[in-house]
C-alpha cells in the first residue's frame, strides 16, 4: 500500500466517524423533539395556561405576567426541535453545530419549564437572578483555579482557601466593622494560602495533590476549632452583617435584565468583571503569554529568558486571591455570619466547572451558570409541588453537572505541564 | 537536601492540621462541665481524677450524686440555635438541679453516630441522649448490644418498644397549626411559604401542622391563603442542615413567588433565610425549635412568633426519671397540654397581632387540647 492510499484511507475513516457522530447528534435532537411533544405538550391538559412572572420585589420596571397556552408552546418548541433533528439527519450542521446545539437545549429547557408552570405561575426573572447568585462563588472559585493550573500547579485547595477565606471575611468584618476591609482580609488570607501552595508545590516540590490535600484539612480543622473556640464565646465577632445590594443608575430599571443583572452586591459585580479581564489578561496580553507558556512548556519559557519559578509565583498568590473573594461571598455576601463547613464542598463544584469549562474563564463561568440554574431550578420545582420526588430534584444539580460534563463538553485538555514541578537545568 | 526538607515542612503542616482537627473535636468531647478534661489531661495528670470520675460514673445509675447525663448531637452541632442546643439546655439543667454532670459529642457525619455513642459509652455515663431522628439505628444498635445501658431519643418512635431506649416525641404539628392559622391571618399577599432542612418525618410534621392551620383559616374565615413549598406528600428541602447559602436562596425563591412569611424548618440553616427575609425588607418569618427571639435574638424584629418544641424539658424529666432509675421504654409525648409544644410569645409583633386573632389562637388551642380539630400530620 503506498504512502497516498494509507493516507486515503485514514481519511474515509475518519469521515465515517465523523457521520456517525452526526447521525446520533440528529437522533439526539429527535428524541428531545419527541419528549418535548408527547412528555411537555402532551402531558398537559389542553386550555391550561403557564404563567411567568417578571417582577422581582423592589425593582422600578412592572411588567404584566407572561401568560401562553402550555400546549401550544411545547408544542411549537417540540416542532422547532424536530426540524433542526431532521435537517441535522439529512445534510448536518458543520460549523454551527454548538449554536444549534444551544437552541436545542434552551429550547428544551423552556418546553420543561412551560410543562412545570402549566395551570400555576413561577417567577423567572426570580430564577434567573437566583441563578447568577449561586454561580458567582463557583465561577471566582473556578477563575482561581484557572489561574493556577495555567502556570501549572493543580489547585485543589480551592475548597480549603474558600473556607478559610469566608472565616477570615466574617472576623475582620466583625471586628472593624466595615465589610469591605472584611473583604480585603478574606483576600488577603486567600493569598497566603496560595502563597503556601506554591511554596509546597514550587519550592518543595510536593506532589500537589496531597499539598492541597493537607490545605483543605488544615483549613477545615482550623476554621472549625477557632469558631467553636472564639465565635461561640464573642458572637459580636460572628456579625458582620451582608454587603449591600448597589443598584446601578438607570440600568437597574430594565425590565428583567435590570433586577438580574444590575442589582446585586458588590461580588457579583466583582465576577462579572474578573471574567472578561481575565480572559483578555490570559489570551491577549505578555503577561498572559508567560502564564501559559509556563504551564504549557516550562522548559521553552525558561530558555527564552522567563523566570519559571517567579512568574508561578505570583500566578498561585493572584489565585489564592481570587480564591478568598470568593471565600468572602459566603459570609460577607449571603449569610452575615460564619459558620463550620459553610463551603459545604463548594470548592470541589468550582473545580469541576473549570475543568468543564476547559480552563478558560468564559467556560468556567459558563459551566458555574449551568450549575446555579439547576441548583435554581430545583426549589422553582419544589416549590410548583411537580410529580417529581424531592430527593431526586436535590439530586439534580449535581446529575446536570455530570451529564454536561461527560456528554457535551467531552475530552478536554489541561495545560500540558498542570501538576509537574519545574526542576531548572 | 532538598527533599528532606520539603518532607519535613510537609510533615510539619500535615501534624499542623491533624493537630488543629483534634483540637476541634476535643472541643466536642470537653464539653462544659467542670469535671471532665481532656484525652491528653487525663492522660499526662490527674490520674486519681479519673478514677474518681469513672467509678462514680460506673457505680451510679440511682441515686443523685455522680449521676452523668450525656448528648450525641446530630449533624448541626451543639450551639445550632435549634433542636441540638435546645436538647443540651435541659442537660445544663439538670447540671444545675440535680447536680448530673454531663458530657456531649458532636457528630460531624452520619458515620459519628455508632463512635459517638461508645466513646460516651466508655466515658461511663448513665443516660445518652441521641438528638435527632437520623440516630434511630444507631441507637438501637448500641442500647441492643448493652442492655444495661439507659438511652433517651429524641424524635424517633420504634415499632417495639425497646425496654432501655425512652423515645421523646413531640406533636409539634399541634403548635405549628397555631402558627398557621397566626401566619394566615398576618400575610399581606395571601402567600406563605415553608421548606425543610431533609424530607423526614420530625421535620415535615411541622409542615403538615402549618398546612392544617391555614387551611382551616380557609374555611374558617373564608379567606385564600395559599402554602408554597409543602403539599402534604412533598416539598421544599435542602438537602442537610448545614448550608446556610443554600437556606438563603431558597428562602428567596419564596419571596419571589410573593410569600411574605417564611417558616423554615431547618435547623440553623434557617438563619440563611433569615438574611434573605432581613433584606427584603417586607417579610417575616417563623421560628422553629426555641424562641427565636433568644436563640437568633439578632434576628428577632422579624419573628411574627416561633413553634416550640421543649426538648429540654422532656431532657430534663426523663434526666429526672432515669437517676430514680426508673427509665422505662414508654414514648414521651410532648403535646400543647402538657406543654412539651407550643407557641412562643409574639415578642415583637405583640402590637401588629389584632387581638381578635390572639382570642381565636387561645380558643384553638383549648380546641386542640381537647381533640375537637384534627392538626395534621
Amino acid at each position: 500500500m503506498t504512502a497516498a492510499t494509507r493516507a486515503a484511507g485514514v481519511l474515509t475513516t475518519s469521515q465515517a466517524a465523523e457521520r456517525r457522530r452526526a447521525r446520533t447528534i440528529g437522533v439526539v435532537f429527535l428524541l428531545a423533539a419527541a419528549v418535548m411533544g408527547a412528555g411537555f405538550g402532551l402531558g398537559v391538559e389542553a386550555g391550561l395556561d403557564s404563567t411567568f412572572g417578571l417582577n422581582v420585589r423592589g425593582t422600578g420596571a412592572e411588567l404584566p405576567d407572561l401568560v401562553v397556552p402550555s400546549r401550544l408552546v411545547a408544542a411549537v418548541l417540540a416542532v422547532v426541535c424536530a426540524g433542526l433533528g431532521g435537517v441535522q439527519l439529512a445534510r448536518g450542521f458543520t460549523r454551527r453545530l454548538p449554536a444549534v446545539a444551544a437552541v436545542v437545549a434552551v429550547c428544551f429547557v423552556a418546553a420543561f419549564l412551560t410543562w412545570a408552570a402549566a395551570g400555576a405561575s413561577f417567577n423567572l426573572t426570580g430564577m434567573l437572578q437566583s441563578t447568577l447568585l449561586r454561580a458567582t462563588p463557583l465561577a471566582l472559585g473556578a477563575c482561581a483555579g484557572v489561574l493556577c493550573e495555567r502556570a501549572g500547579v493543580v489547585n485543589i485547595a480551592l475548597e480549603g482557601m474558600m473556607l478559610t477565606a469566608a472565616f477570615t471575611g466574617a472576623l475582620v468584618a466583625s471586628a472593624a466593622g466595615d465589610q469591605l476591609v472584611g473583604v480585603v482580609g478574606a483576600v488577603a488570607v486567600g493569598g497566603l494560602l496560595g502563597l503556601v501552595l506554591a511554596l509546597l508545590s514550587i519550592r518543595y516540590r510536593v506532589d500537589q495533590i496531597i499539598g492541597g490535600t493537607v490545605i483543605n484539612i488544615f483549613a477545615l480543622g482550623l476554621t472549625s476549632f477557632l469558631s467553636q473556640k472564639v465565635f461561640s464565646e464573642y458572637q459580636e465577632l460572628n456579625s458582620p452583617g451582608v454587603l449591600r445590594v448597589v443598584r446601578i443608575p438607570l440600568l437597574a430599571e430594565l425590565p428583567v435584565l435590570g433586577p438580574v443583572l444590575f442589582a446585586n452586591n458588590l461580588f457579583v459585580y466583582a465576577m462579572l468583571l474578573l471574567v472578561p479581564l481575565l480572559t483578555i489578561g490570559l489570551f491577549r496580553t505578555r503577561w498572559g503569554l508567560r502564564v501559559r507558556a509556563v504551564g504549557e512548556h516550562p522548559r521553552a519559557a525558561d530558555t527564552v529568558g522567563i523566570d519559571v519559578l517567579q512568574v508561578r509565583y505570583r500566578t498561585v498568590v493572584l489565585g489564592g486571591m481570587v480564591a478568598g473573594l470568593a471565600g468572602a461571598f459566603f459570609t460577607l455576601g449571603s449569610v452575615g455570619r460564619f459558620d463550620e463547613n459553610m463551603t459545604a464542598g463548594r470548592g470541589f463544584i468550582a473545580l469541576a466547572a473549570l475543568i468543564f469549562g476547559r480552563w478558560h474563564p468564559v467556560g468556567a463561568l459558563a459551566a458555574a451558570l449551568v450549575f446555579g440554574f439547576a441548583e435554581s431550578l430545583q426549589s422553582k420545582l419544589a416549590i410548583l409541588s411537580t410529580p417529581i420526588p424531592s430527593e431526586f430534584l436535590l439530586m439534580a444539580p449535581y446529575l446536570v453537572t455530570l451529564l454536561v460534563v461527560a456528554g457535551v463538553v467531552g475530552r478536554s485538555r489541561a495545560p500540558a505541564a498542570d501538576g509537574q514541578p519545574y526542576v531548572k537545568g | 537536601m532538598r527533599t528532606r526538607r520539603w518532607f519535613q515542612i510537609t510533615a510539619l503542616l500535615a501534624g499542623l492540621s491533624l493537630f488543629a482537627a483534634a483540637c476541634a473535636d476535643e472541643d466536642d468531647e470537653v464539653a462544659t462541665d467542670d469535671q471532665s478534661e481532656t484525652e491528653d489531661g487525663s492522660e499526662t495528670e490527674s490520674e486519681s481524677d479519673t478514677e474518681s470520675e469513672s467509678e462514680s460514673g460506673a457505680g451510679s445509675g440511682s441515686g443523685g450524686e455522680g449521676f452523668k447525663a450525656c448528648q450525641v448531637t446530630d449533624i448541626g452541632g451543639i450551639d445550632d440555635r435549634s433542636f441540638n442546643e435546645t436538647a443540651y439546655e435541659g442537660i445544663l439543667r439538670a447540671e444545675e438541679e440535680l447536680g448530673a454532670e454531663s458530657e456531649f459529642l458532636e457528630s460531624g457525619g452520619e458515620e459519628d453516630y455508632a463512635t459517638n455513642i461508645a466513646a460516651l459509652m466508655d466515658q461511663g455515663c448513665d443516660l445518652i441522649v441521641t438528638v435527632g431522628f437520623l440516630l434511630g439505628d444507631a441507637t438501637l444498635e448500641a442500647a441492643e448490644a448493652n442492655p444495661d445501658q439507659d438511652f433517651a431519643i429524641v424524635d424517633f418512635a420504634y415499632d417495639e418498644p425497646v425496654d432501655n431506649i425512652k423515645p421523646l416525641l413531640f406533636n409539634t404539628n399541634e403548635a405549628a397549626f397555631l402558627a398557621g392559622y397566626l401566619a394566615a391571618g398576618m400575610t399581606e399577599t395571601g402567600t406563605v411559604g415553608t421548606f425543610g432542612g431533609v424530607n423526614v418525618p420530625p421535620v415535615t410534621i411541622f409542615m403538615d401542622g402549618f398546612l392544617a392551620g391555614i387551611e382551616h383559616h380557609n374555611t374558617e374565615k373564608g379567606t385564600d391563603v395559599a402554602l408554597l413549598g409543602w403539599d402534604g406528600a412533598d416539598g421544599l428541602f435542602t438537602g442537610d442542615f448545614e448550608d446556610q447559602d443554600k437556606g438563603r436562596q431558597t428562602a428567596q425563591s419564596l419571596l419571589d413567588e410573593g410569600a411574605d412569611i417564611v417558616f423554615p424548618v431547618a435547623g440553623p440553616v434557617g438563619l440563611g433565610a433569615a438574611a434573605a427575609v432581613r433584606d427584603a425588607g417586607d417579610a417575616n418569618m417563623v421560628w422553629v425549635d426555641s424562641d427565636g427571639c433568644e436563640s437568633a435574638a439578632e434576628f428577632c424584629d422579624l419573628f411574627i412568633t416561633s413553634v416550640l418544641k421543649n426538648i429540654d424539658n422532656a431532657v430534663f424529666d426523663t434526666i429526672e426519671t432515669a437517676q430514680a432509675g426508673e427509665l422505662d421504654g414508654e414514648p414521651y409525648l410532648g403535646t400543647l397540654e402538657n406543654d412539651g409544644v407550643g407557641l412562643a410569645e409574639l415578642h415583637e409583633f405583640e402590637d401588629d397581632v389584632p387581638q381578635e386573632l390572639k382570642d381565636e389562637l387561645e380558643a384553638l388551642q383549648a380546641s386542640i387540647i381537647a381533640g375537637d380539630i384534627p392538626v395534621g400530620g
